[in-house]
């Protein structure tokens, strides 16, 4: 990371975002209460993910992770789930590659049974070996279906080509052969390394107060080993520096499913905000310039959007659409020069103006409900945040100036550094697509259902 | 929640306080911009929904709910597919996607504009029976929808570009949806098999051929028919004055003129009376399956316990068929079940995915063995307990936001025409008993009433080399 990349040094967060608990050891806790509903939402958050699966064993978290809810001390896998159901309770997990995050929804009245419940099966799964060869055989049933998923494809291999060789490029389900070849002692292992109480951040909204809360979370914690993991950093992701075009054959689509980006930005990244503002404009709203032109003026496609997402580090910045196939070699084309002439010409002042009002105003709809507010502080502390991200956040959006949203295009958006990850049907318009994309320093073309 | 049902003490008060309010809004108004008060209806133990009439057949549905400074503002229109001809099948929907377009005093592209400025999340769906347009927006800009929607009720403007824009709009979204999604492919052809006379046969979305037909006449014709005040709601929730927001409703609608709406011609769907089969080959790896059996309409009695008798069976990886077919046997990837909120006769839909290496053949023989099983036994009262606590768990949920709610009411209004309906159906999942869902079982679950479709993989790109 470059130095003019740092604005907000994450170290001065810590004390700032909590609201209970040392940072050392101890879980860190936050609360937003609401009386409204009688409805709890709990977090529970690992600062560790996928990114730190064992070369060969991708999926290995994810497939932990599952475990969980497959058997703990004195339950079987079905008397977790029926419980789980009887008391007016849900419970997901999700895995991205930085990020562990148990949630649970709950009617006020099974609270204290659902965090007890959630304390076991943090502290004392089974992984049992029966259970885990089912959930390994669902797994590669489930990896062959995604096949289905014409988007799910696209992302797949934009990723793997965006962050070539860096872990957001690894597969967090993992695949066929990697998932199959998990043990018991991969997940035990893997389980241990993820578990501490250090590594844990807890967030509860709705019908709790804050006192109770804070016993609630000990609570749920109280069983983990009180250690910090040893901490597995990402990596910065670095551009690849040139065109590069992925080609997801798969017979007989009628549409395409596009995807156009490279790395992004963060919002320790100076110019992050100033960045979402030019972003916001080329393909973030339903009259954005990537929607006009593609949608409104054309018909091309349903959809036309850029997004601009982070991660503990930067993400990818993406432009997505999905044309016909017939349109497709001429929408990716458009696309470049729309690119193009963001990065060239900027945005206009009075589009910078109507970026503000936009993010501005619908600030409100980013914390019209006690469990986004706790997310908001919830992700300080996850994606390392500058401690007033979410706090400030109106007042950074209204302080960008034209000269800064225009400089943070020039310095973050690339028509050069690009992937193109288009699914369609090769024999079709394979080629009107490689020659709408000129200046490609590699082409691939991949089956779809190739592992 | 977010009030507390007043007393009657109270209720008094407000009933006279809203008179004289009424009183003064109606005061020199022309018949078609007085505002009626039809009543109070609870939405919960501590929720109020106030209902109003403009002279012009608008319905008008409140809410307040002060916990953000945001509203919601629903306008559900009372028609959908249903309404449409063959030959003019995916009207409503393409006619929906018209509503963002120009209007007398708002050039193409500023409805969109105007509200992204204001700070609104806006959208639109349309299914069979309903279409409904939504914005949530700060509550200082409530006054901004108000005019925009009241405008576009009356004033669209429709012009030969833009319905044939957006017509390739639809097409797109059709081929995303239905033509290379198996799924929707799938379920479309599950709905054109189980039907035969009745307007569900046909997609919301349309048959291609007749999106590609359309004309601006057909999309001006439909206008004149069904947009009118008198065919809408308007459902608003969130933190705002009553008094304020309904002078300037009847400011912006009270000018709107009613239509005859005409009469629906519908067509009963006739028993079925053998079961129908058919297979079919997809770009997809596994084999997979669709069932559906006729079921009852949404307002019938027998709706709620075969919606539970389907949570039983369906619903998350406690349920009977996931634990068999997923877990025990491992002959399925993935299962769902659903049964139809149409306003007529639905279905009781199931869908499976065979694991690599098995069929759909085997898939429904552990099918057919589940559903034999709720015909001969009554469920366990843990199971029974067990639903009831998840369906309340899924409407506090839905409670969450004042969009939620908005979409709860107007829902519930539009097809059952109970604003409160979420609570009373609560009330009746509470009711319900084993023997409910033994009836319900043995007179929907039959095999002479339902429709299998098949799927099975097309070559591999290994096969095909």
């Amino acid at each position: 990371m470059s130095e003019d990349d740092v604005s907000h040094a994450p170290s001065h967060v810590e004390e700032a975002k909590a609201n209970h608990g040392p940072a050392n050891g101890e879980p860190r806790i936050f609360v937003e209460d609401s009386r409204a509903l009688p409805l709890v939402s709990i977090a529970v958050a690992l600062r560790s993910g996928a990114a730190s699966d064992p070369v060969a064993k991708d999926g290995l978290t994810r497939v932990m992770v599952r475990m969980l809810r497959r058997g703990c001390r004195g339950m079987t896998s079905h008397e977790f789930e029926e419980t789980v159901d009887a008391l007016g309770a849900e419970i997901s997990a999700d895995v991205s590659s930085s990020v562990i995050t148990l949630h649970a929804d709950v009617i006020s009245r099974s609270l204290d049974r659902v965090v007890d419940l959630m304390a076991k099966m943090m502290a004392e799964p089974t992984f049992d070996e029966v259970e885990l060869g089912k959930l390994l055989r669902e797994t590669q049933g489930e990896i062959v279906e995604a096949r289905d998923n014409d988007r799910s494809l696209a992302t797949r291999h934009f990723r793997r080509l965006v962050f070539e060789g860096h872990a957001y490029g690894r597969r967090i389900g993992g695949t066929i052969p990697s998932v199959l070849g998990l043990t018991q002692a991969d997940v035990r292992a893997c389980h241990a390394h993820h578990f501490q109480r250090g590594n844990i951040a807890i967030a509860f909204a709705g019908d709790v107060r804050e006192a109770r809360a804070a016993e609630l979370a000990q609570r749920l914690v109280a069983a983990l080993p009180n250690r910090r993991p040893t901490p597995s950093e990402i990596d910065s992701p670095e551009r690849q520096g040139k065109r590069r075009l992925v080609f997801v054959d798969k017979p007989e689509r009628t549409q395409t499913q596009i995807l156009l980006g490279e790395v992004g930005s963060h919002p320790r990244d100076a110019d992050h905000i100033a960045l979402h503002l030019a972003t916001t404009i080329f393909g973030g709203t339903f009259t954005s310039r990537m929607m006009r032109a593609i949608r409104s003026d054309r018909g091309w496609s349903y959809g036309a959007y850029a997004r601009l997402p982070y991660d503990k580090q930067r993400d990818a910045f993406s432009m997505w659409t999905f044309p016909a196939a017939k349109d497709a070699a001429a929408c990716i084309a458009l696309e470049l020069e729309l690119l193009q002439a963001w990065r060239e010409k900027g945005i206009s002042a009075r589009e910078l103006a109507f970026a503000k009002r936009y993010l501005v105003r619908s600030h409100a709809f980013d914390i019209d409900t006690p469990q986004k507010r706790v997310h908001q502080r919830l992700d300080i502390d996850l994606f390392d945040l500058p401690a007033d991200y979410h706090d400030k956040y109106v007042d950074h959006v209204q302080a960008v100036t034209l000269d800064e949203a225009n400089e943070a295009t020039r310095r973050r958006i690339s028509s050069d550094d690009l992937v193109v990850s288009v699914v369609g049907t090769h024999a079709e318009i394979g080629e009107a697509v490689a020659t709408a994309v000129p200046g490609l320093a590699k082409v691939e073309v991949v089956a779809y259902d190739a592992e | 929640m977010t009030q507390t049902v007043p007393t009657t003490k109270e209720n008094d008060r407000a009933s006279q306080k809203r008179a004289e309010l009424l009183g003064q809004l109606n005061a020199n108004q022309p018949p078609g911009a007085r505002l009626e008060h039809e009543g109070s209806i609870p939405l919960g133990p501590a929720m109020l929904v106030q209902r109003y009439r403009l002279g012009n057949g608008l319905t008008l549905l409140t809410s307040i709910d002060a916990s953000a400074p945001v509203v919601s503002y629903h306008t559900w229109f009372a028609v959908g597919s249903r309404h449409e001809k063959l030959g003019k099948t995916g009207l409503a929907h393409l006619f929906e996607h018209l509503m963002f377009n120009e209007t007398e005093n708002h050039p193409a592209g500023s409805f969109d504009r105007t509200l992204e400025e204001a700070g609104a999340e806006s959208n639109a769906a349309t299914w069979v029976d309903w279409t409904f347009y939504h914005e949530s927006i700060p509550k200082d800009r409530v006054g901004l929808v108000i005019e925009l929607e009241a405008e576009r009720m009356a004033k669209l403007v429709l012009r030969e570009p833009q319905v044939t824009s957006e017509k390739e709009v639809v097409a797109n979204e059709r081929r995303y949806r239905v033509d290379d999604d198996v799924e929707g492919a799938v379920s479309e052809l599950l709905y054109k098999t189980a039907y035969t006379a009745h307007a569900y046969s046909w997609p919301t979305i349309g048959w291609m051929a007749d999106i590609e037909g359309f004309t601006t006449e057909d999309c001006a014709l439909f206008y004149r028919t069904y947009y009118a005040p008198n065919n809408a709601t308007v459902v608003v929730v969130g933190d705002f004055k009553e008094k304020d927001l309904l002078a300037k409703i009847q400011k912006a609608y009270g000018r709107l003129e009613s239509a005859e709406i005409p009469v629906e011609d519908v067509k009963p769907e006739p028993p079925q009376a053998e079961a129908r089969r058919l297979r079919v080959k997809k770009p997809t790896a596994t084999d997979k399956i669709a069932i559906a059996y006729h079921g009852p309409a949404f307002g019938d009695v027998d709706h709620v316990p075969l919606t539970m008798l389907c949570e039983v069976l369906f619903s998350g990886r406690s349920s009977r068929a996931h634990r068999a077919l997923v877990q025990d046997e491992e002959i399925a990837t993935e299962l769902r079940g659903w049964v139809s909120t149409f306003r007529d006769p639905g279905l009781f839909e199931i869908y499976a995915t065979a694991r690599p290496g098995k069929t759909s053949a085997e898939l429904l023989v552990a099918l057919d063995r589940e559903i034999a099983k709720v015909i001969a036994e009554p469920v366990t009262l843990a199971e029974l307990d067990k639903v009831k606590a998840k369906v309340e768990l899924a409407l506090v949920q839905s409670l969450e936001t004042a969009g939620g709610k908005a979409e709860q009411i107007g829902f519930y209004h539009t097809v059952l025409g109970d604003p409160g309906g979420a609570f009373s159906r609560l009330d009746a999942y509470r009711r319900t008993t084993r023997s409910d869902l033994l009836r319900v079982a043995r007179r929907y679950l039959t095999n002479e009433r339902r429709t299998i479709i098949e799927v099975h993989p097309e070559a591999s790109s290994d096969e095909r080399g």
